[in-house]
């Protein structure tokens, strides 16, 4: 009997290849963390684009005060309490996620595109190249975000954009390390050498193969770092470097209940809660992408 | 027939910090016509790859090659990166050892070969993916158009070497570097993989430089041979000549060696001795202290490739004594 050599294997019946689409909604099904992550965000951010809608008292949420219903304690009327100045808590709370959520995306987004095309370039290249941008980013680096924060704050004058100013200035240089790290152990990867052997352009090179298989790790990053930067802007707000009132901010509201904390517990405890919310579901929602974006181990 | 590809006394250094620590090829010179499959052959280390990756320039950074590679009638060594490029994945192909490796795990099949037609035949995204279509067909793979939307993770060796193989002829090179393109694939796909490759070079007419170290493969597949050790060629020929009779002791040794050719129950035989260093410049023959035939002039006198019939050289002064 004689088999034929000629005949090319078969496809394994079943055996589809799957989008990353399907894995991502598949990989939320499976980890319970990542769908709450998903959940929490998706609600904060929603109910703070909606707030003018959604908030009960739309106008003490901006900042109207309404000094004879200060200090009430949780109720039906006003089920976060109010604060000093009367305002419903709930309402700033919610109308609190726009700066909070708006600024930590900024950041990172910012930081991102300052970073991983430097670091991508640095890793790539090497060479002299790669010392110049690196030495860059160390000086950078070389500035605690919070110090520099305040700084630029103290001579620009305290504002939520110079807040947001300062830590993208002192948070690119890690996304420069990460994208430079991940390049160069990427470079000699045999697809690269096989993508250069078929006459594909540098830039090609570093824009499809190496960004997508970088992807991962700073998409994982960016996410996590998101929570990271509600949390340093919510410090910065605490310390009155950030957002000025009346406007609503998570942070600066924690401030605002910081010595009635014992009696008014309500002030502070609810702006904190959401500001925790905010943090743990984009942690959760990293760790969950880190899975969904590798198709090697997606959805196993 | 038309020459292709001429390289002439190749030399490859390997330096650091402006030194030269290591002279991986000493003077090759090989040729490769038209349509024609040249085997190269050797022992790991003895420059068969190096010579591959110096046609295309991929030689790494530490290395610099100097002599002299025409491509059709283009001088390789003096091409500008961006000259080259417009050859690389166009006129002159490469199918590796390793197709696991070969493609990015991250994007689909369809997607990389598409983006080698992109690049060098000027076709959109949609003609890309037709044309990558009809080659996975052409290349022997079932259902090209799922296969396409496959990752590289979700085929099997040999499925990926042809499409590894589909990449490479895309563009209708016209010389095709196969580095040991069976060596990771068990036999039967091996030998799948060959008989595409030769049905691809009779329709499509590309030469081939055939890297392997197993001569009963290259053997099978090319015209000519050349045999390659510690970066020189000793011994050059056609295929028939150049099996049916060996010229150079270290052929000789090498086709003793082959599992297929030893006695039955007898034990394999070896090529006593190992291949000397890249930095050992010692006078002589670089054969000679492993070599049966060895004489007082093999130590002395380095001989140099020459005519010992018809199709056939060979640098050994004791070719007639085999």
């Amino acid at each position: 009997m004689s088999v034929s050599l000629d005949s090319p294997e078969q496809l394994p019946e079943a055996f589809r290849s799957t989008g990353m689409r399907s894995r991502a909604l598949r990989s939320l099904r499976r980890d319970p963390g990542a769908l709450l992550g998903a959940i929490v965000i998706t609600t904060l951010v929603f109910v703070a684009l909606a707030a003018p809608l959604l908030a009960p008292y739309p106008a003490q949420g901006q900042g109207e005060a309404n000094v004879p219903a200060r200090d009430l304690a949780p109720s039906a009327e006003h089920l976060f309490g109010t604060d000093h100045l009367g305002r419903d808590v709930l309402s700033r709370v919610m109308f609190g996620g726009r700066p909070a959520i708006g600024v930590a995306l900024a950041v990172v987004i910012l930081a991102v595109l300052i970073g991983v095309p430097l670091g991508m370039v640095a890793g790539y290249r090497g060479g002299w190249l790669d010392e110049a941008l690196m030495r860059t980013t160390d000086l950078f680096l070389a500035f605690p975000p919070l110090l520099l924060a305040m700084v630029i704050s103290a001579t620009l004058g305290a504002s939520l954009f110079h807040a947001g100013l300062a830590l993208a200035i002192s948070w690119w240089p890690w996304y420069a390390r990460l994208a430079r790290t991940v390049t160069q152990s990427l470079k000699h990867e045999p697809f690269i050498d096989a993508a250069r052997v078929f006459g594909v352009r540098e830039p090609v090179i570093l824009a499809r193969h190496v960004l997508r298989n970088a992807t991962t790790p700073i998409l994982v990053q960016a996410t996590i770092d998101a929570g990271t930067v509600i949390l340093a802007v919510g410090a910065l707000a605490f310390l009155g470097l950030a957002a000025q009132p009346p406007t609503p901010d998570w942070g600066l509201m924690v401030a605002e209940g910081r010595t009635t904390v014992v009696t008014e517990w309500w002030i502070s405890t609810f702006p904190g809660l959401a500001i925790f919310a905010a943090v743990l579901a984009f942690n959760l929602l990293g760790d969950a992408l880190r899975d969904v974006l590798d198709p090697r181990t997606g959805g196993r | 027939m038309s020459r292709l590809l001429e390289i002439e006394d190749l030399t490859v250094d390997f330096s650091r910090d402006g030194r030269v620590t290591s002279r991986a090829l000493r003077g090759v010179s090989l040729t490769v016509d038209a349509g024609e499959a040249v085997g190269v052959v050797g022992e790991t280390g003895c420059g068969k790859t190096l010579t591959g990756l110096s046609v295309l320039r991929m030689l790494p950074d530490n290395a610099t090659a100097s002599g002299r590679i025409c491509f059709e009638g283009q001088e390789m060594l003096e091409l500008s990166t961006r000259e080259l490029r417009s050859i690389r994945g166009r006129r002159i192909s490469m199918v590796f050892q390793s197709p696991g490796t070969s493609f990015n795990p991250v994007f689909t099949v369809g997607y990389q070969i598409g983006l080698v037609a992109e690049r060098h035949l000027g076709v959109g995204r949609k003609e890309g993916q037709a044309l990558v279509a009809e080659t996975l067909h052409a290349v022997g793979l079932p259902n090209p158009e799922s296969v396409m939307r496959f990752y590289p993770h979700e085929l099997s060796g040999g499925m990926l070497q042809r499409a590894m193989i589909a990449m490479a002829i895309i563009c209708r090179p016209s010389l095709l570097i196969a580095d040991e393109p069976t060596t990771a694939l068990d036999v039967t796909i091996a030998q799948q993989i060959l008989r595409l490759l030769r049905r691809l070079q009779r329709e499509q007419g590309f030469g081939v430089f055939f890297i392997s170290h197993d001569l009963d493969l290259v053997g099978d597949f090319c015209d000519r041979i050349a045999v390659l050790y510690a970066g020189r060629v000793v011994e050059m020929g056609a295929t028939a000549q150049l099996l049916g009779r060996p010229r150079h002791p270290y052929t000789r040794a090498l086709l003793e060696a082959l599992p297929g050719r030893a006695q039955p129950g007898a034990p394999l035989p070896t090529v006593p001795g190992a291949v000397p260093t890249a930095l050992d410049d010692a006078p002589g023959c670089p054969f000679a202290p492993r070599c049966p035939l060895v004489v007082e002039r093999c130590f002395e006198e380095r001989p140099v490739l020459a005519s010992v019939g018809p199709d056939q050289a060979a640098a050994c002064h004791r070719w007639d004594a085999l």
